[in-house]
C-alpha cells in the first residue's frame, strides 16, 4: 500500500481509522504527560515502569484467567505503581542512587514477569496466546473499545491537569517553595506520578514495554526546544506525539513486515533531531550561527577600535591610511572592511582607508553604549 | 559433561562476568548505561549476523561492542549540547537504536534465524547444544568459551587497573591529577561492559543482563562500603542467584533467565529489608530513635524555659509541644527512666542531672557545635536505662 493510498483509505477503512486514532491519542497523552516527566528529571522512570508493568499483566491473567484488556491493564497499573513507589523508597531510605533503583526495578520486575509468562505458557488449559504482544506491542490489535478507553483517560487527565494546573506548574519548578506555600506537595506529586504510570500502561498494548519510554520522552524533549513556557510545551508535545503516532502508523501500514511501535519511535526521534538542530532559540544550528555572528561583531569592533586609535592621533580624523597596516591586526579581514564601509564608518579609496566622522563617533562610543 | 552442569557453569560464568563491571557502573551512577547498551547493541548484532550468519562469531561481538560504545558517545554528545538532561539523553538514544534493530530483523525475517524474543530474553537451555569443535574434538559449549574468554579479560583488566579504576571511580579529578586519564578508563569500562553485555545477551537476554549487572552490585553495596568486599560479595550473590535460579526454573518448568532474575530480586529484597545498618528496617528504626532523641531534647529545653507550672503539667504537654499522645508518652517515660525529670502530682520538673544535660545541650546549640550533642548521649547514658 502506498502512502497516498493510506491517507485516502483512512476515512473509509474501519481498521485503519481505529489504529490511526489510537496511536494519535496515545502520542498526544504521552507527549502531554511526558513533559512533566522530562521537566521533573524522571525521564527514565518511563522505561522502568513500562518494564515493571509486565508481572502485573501476568498476575492479572493468572488470577482472572481472562485476556480482557482492561483487567490486564489494571494489573499493569498496580505493578507499575508498586515499582514506582519502591524506587522512591530505595532512593529515600538507602544510599542507592536513583539510576540503580530504576535499573533494579526495571530488570527485576521484568525478569519476574518473564518467569510468570513462561510459567503461564506451560499451563495446559490457558488461552494465553497473545500475552506477549505486550512486550513489543501490536497496534494492529487495537479495537474501538481500546481507543475509547484511551480517549476517556486522556479526557480525565486533561480535566485534572487544568484543575491542578497552578499546583503542577509550581511544583515542577520549585518544590520547596510549593511546600512553604502550604500546598500538599505529596498529593500533587503522587497525582503526577500516577498519571505518568497511567500513560505508560495505556501505551503498552500499542508500542510495547521496550519502546514505551521513547514515546514518553521524545515528543516532550522535542517540544522543550521550541519554547520556555510550560503550557506551550505541553501543547506542542501533544501535537508532536500525535503526529508521530499518525505518521508512524502510516509508514508501517504502507509496507510489509514493518512493526508499528518501532516506526512510531523512529518518527518521534526524527522530530527530536529536527528540533535539536533547527529550533530558533536553543537549536544547534542557530546557536552556531549566533556564535559566528558574535565573533564577526567582535572582529568588526576590534578593527574599528584599532582604526580609531590610529585616527585620533591625527588632526584630520579622515586622514587616509594604508590598508596594509591592518594586516598586522588579527581581527582584520576583507569582509570586515567591507562591512565597515557599508555602515559608512570608513571610506576605502584604492589601497587606503579613512575613518568617517560617523565612524569616529561610533568608535568613541563603542565601549560606552554596549 | 552433563548438560545440566554445563548450563549452571555458563550461568555462573555469565553472572561473574556481569557482576564485576556492574559494581563500577553502580558506583559511578551509570547503572542505566547498561540498560541502554543492552538494547542499543541490537542493530550491531543484527548487522553482524547478516554478514556472518553466525551468532557466536567474534566479528558479531566486536560490531555489537562498537555499537555499545557508540551509544555511550551519542548519549554524551547529546548531553554536551545542554539541550536535555543526561537521563533524557539516554532515554532518547537507546529506543531509537533498538527500533532500528527491530525493523532490520522484521524486514529480513524470512532470511535469518534471529528473532527479537531470543535477543531480549535469551535461552540458556539451548546453550549446550551449540558446541565448539576443534579438530574434530568436542571441547564444550561455545558460549562457555566465549563468556570464559570475556571473563578472563575482565578479571585481567580488573587486576591490572584496580588502583586506577578505584581512584577514578571515587574521585575523577584526583585521578586526572595523578595522570590516569578518566576518559580512557571511562571508555575502557564502557568497552568491557559492552563486550560483556553482548556475550551475555545470548544466554540471558538483553533485559536480564541488566539485572545481572546491577542487582548483585546493589545488594553488595547495601552491605559494605569497601570496594574489594563489594566486588567479592557481588560475585557471590551473582553465582548464588545463577545456580539457585537454574534449579528454580527446573522445578517450575519456566524460563531460566526469568528465574535467575527472580532469585536476584529475592536476594536483593532480603538484604534491602534486613541489612544490618543500611537495610530498610535498620534505617526506619534509626530514624525513629533519632526522632525520639530530638523530641526528648526539645522537651527538656521546653522544661528548662518554663518556670510556670501550667506549662509543665503532664496533660498540657501535647498541646504545648504539639506532639501526638503516643510520642509524648514515650519521651516522658524515657526521660524519667534516665533520671532527667521527676514527676510529682502531674507536674514535670528537671532533676539536677536533667538540668546539667539541658544546659550543656543549650551551650552546644548556641555555640553551633551540634556534633557534641551526639557524645552527650553516651555521657549521660541515654537509652541505656
Amino acid at each position: 500500500m502506498e502512502l497516498s493510498e493510506y491517507f485516502s483509505q483512512l476515512f473509509s477503512d474501519y481498521t485503519l481509522r481505529t489504529i490511526t486514532l489510537g496511536t494519535a491519542i496515545l502520542g498526544a497523552i504521552c507527549g502531554m504527560l511526558g513533559s512533566f516527566a522530562v521537566l521533573r528529571k524522571q525521564s527514565l522512570l518511563g522505561d522502568a515502569i513500562s518494564h515493571a508493568a509486565l508481572p502485573g499483566i501476568a498476575i492479572a491473567f493468572l488470577i482472572t484467567g481472562t485476556k480482557d484488556t482492561n483487567i490486564l491493564l489494571l494489573g499493569a497499573l498496580v505493578s507499575g505503581l508498586i515499582g514506582t513507589f519502591w524506587i522512591r523508597g530505595m532512593v529515600t531510605k538507602t544510599h542507592l542512587k536513583s539510576d540503580t533503583a530504576l535499573g533494579l526495578v526495571l530488570s527485576l520486575f521484568f525478569g519476574f514477569g518473564m518467569l510468570l509468562l513462561t510459567f503461564i505458557q506451560k499451563q495446559p488449559n490457558a488461552n494465553q496466546a497473545g500475552l506477549d504482544k505486550y512486550l513489543f506491542g501490536q497496534a494492529a490489535t487495537l479495537v474501538e473499545k481500546d481507543v475509547t478507553l484511551m480517549a476517556v483517560v486522556t479526557g480525565i487527565c486533561l480535566v485534572i491537569m487544568l484543575l491542578f494546573w497552578k499546583e503542577f506548574k509550581i511544583l515542577l519548578f520549585d518544590a520547596d517553595y510549593t511546600k512553604t506555600l502550604g500546598f500538599n506537595t505529596r498529593f500533587i506529586d503522587i497525582l503526577i506520578t500516577f498519571f505518568i504510570v497511567l500513560a505508560i500502561v495505556l501505551g503498552l498494548q500499542t508500542v510495547g514495554v521496550v519502546l514505551m519510554s521513547a514515546m514518553l520522552l521524545a515528543p516532550a524533549a522535542a517540544a522543550r526546544q521550541w519554547t520556555n513556557k510550560l503550557s506551550v510545551m505541553i501543547v506542542l508535545a501533544a501535537i508532536f506525539g500525535a503526529f508521530s503516532g499518525v505518521f508512524g502508523t502510516a509508514i508501517s501500514a504502507s509496507q510489509n513486515n514493518l512493526s508499528t511501535g518501532p516506526v512510531i519511535v523512529l518518527v518521534a526521534s526524527v522530530f527530536v533531531l529536527f528540533s535539536f538542530i533547527f529550533s530558533p532559540g536553543r537549536g544547534i544550528l542557530f546557536k552556531q550561527l549566533r556564535k559566528y555572528q558574535n565573533r564577526r561583531d567582535l572582529e568588526l569592533q576590534k578593527t574599528l577600535q584599532f582604526m580609531f586609535d590610529i585616527a585620533k592621533t591625527h588632526e584630520d580624523i579622515s586622514h587616509p591610511h594604508a590598508i596594509l597596516i591592518l594586516n598586522n591586526f588579527q581581527g582584520y579581514a576583507k569582509s570586515t572592511l567591507k562591512e565597515l564601509e557599508e555602515k559608512e564608518w570608513v571610506k576605502v579609496k584604492g589601497q587606503n582607508w579613512s575613518l568617517t566622522s560617523k565612524g569616529y563617533d561610533a568608535a568613541a562610543n563603542l565601549y560606552n553604549n554596549n | 559433561m552433563d548438560a545440566q552442569i554445563e548450563i549452571q557453569l555458563i550461568a555462573a560464568v555469565v553472572a561473574i562476568a556481569c557482576a564485576i563491571p556492574g559494581v563500577f557502573l553502580v558506583l559511578r551512577k551509570m547503572a542505566l548505561i547498561s540498560d541502554a547498551i543492552s538494547h542499543s547493541i541490537l542493530p550491531g548484532i543484527v548487522i553482524g549476523f547478516f554478514i556472518t550468519e553466525d551468532l557466536n562469531s567474534p566479528l558479531l561481538i566486536l560490531l555489537a561492542a562498537v555499537t555499545g560504545v557508540i551509544t555511550v558517545m551519542m548519549v554524551e554528545s547529546i548531553q554536551k549540547t545542554g539541550l536535555v538532561k543526561e537521563d533524557t539523553a539516554i532515554g532518547l538514544v537507546f529506543p531509537a537504536l533498538f527500533s532500528i534493530g527491530v525493523i532490520l530483523i522484521a524486514k529480513n525475517a524470512n532470511d535469518v534465524h534471529l528473532d527479537v524474543d531470543a535477543v531480549l530474553l535469551g535461552e540458556l537451555a539451548f546453550a549446550p547444544f551449540d558446541r565448539l569443535i576443534i579438530a574434530g574434538t568436542d571441547v564444550g559449549p561455545k558460549s562457555l568459551w566465549v563468556m570464559g574468554a570475556i571473563l578472563s579479560i575482565t578479571v585481567g583488566m580488573l587486576f591490572a587497573f584496580f588502583k586506577e579504576l578505584k581512584v577514578s571511580t571515587f574521585d575523577a579529578g584526583l585521578s586526572a591529577a595523578l595522570g590516569f586519564s578518566p576518559v580512557v578508563l571511562h571508555y575502557g569500562l564502557m568497552t568491557i561492559s559492552s563486550v560483556t553485555v553482548v556475550g551475555a545477551f545470548e544466554a540471558v537476554g538483553a533485559v536480564l543482563v541488566v539485572a545481572l549487572m546491577i542487582a548483585p552490585a546493589a545488594t553488595a553495596y547495601l552491605l559494605t562500603s569497601d570496594l574489594k568486599k563489594m566486588l567479592v560479595l557481588s560475585v557471590i550473590f551473582g553465582v548464588f542467584s545463577a545456580i539457585g535460579g537454574y534449579w528454580m526454573a527446573h522445578f517450575l518448568d519456566a524460563s531460566i533467565a526469568g528465574s535467575m532474575t527472580t532469585v536476584l530480586g529475592l536476594v536483593f529484597l532480603t538484604v534491602y529489608l534486613f541489612a544490618p545498618s543500611k537495610g530498610l528496617i535498620a534505617v526506619m528504626y534509626r530514624q525513629r530513635q533519632q526522632r525520639t532523641e530530638v523530641s526528648l531534647l526539645t522537651f527538656l529545653l521546653h522544661l528548662n524555659n518554663h518556670e510556670e507550672e501550667s506549662e509543665r503539667h503532664v496533660q498540657h504537654l501535647n498541646e504545648h509541644i504539639n506532639w501526638q499522645k503516643v510520642r509524648s508518652e514515650t519521651v516522658l517515660e524515657l526521660a524519667e527512666k534516665n533520671n532527667l525529670i521527676k514527676i510529682s502530682s502531674d507536674i514535670v520538673a528537671l532533676t539536677p542531672k536533667g538540668k546539667e544535660f539541658t544546659d550543656l545541650a543549650l551551650e552546644y546549640i548556641i555555640t553551633n557545635k551540634d556534633e557534641h550533642i551526639e557524645h552527650m548521649k553516651d555521657d549521660f547514658f541515654l537509652f541505656r536505662g
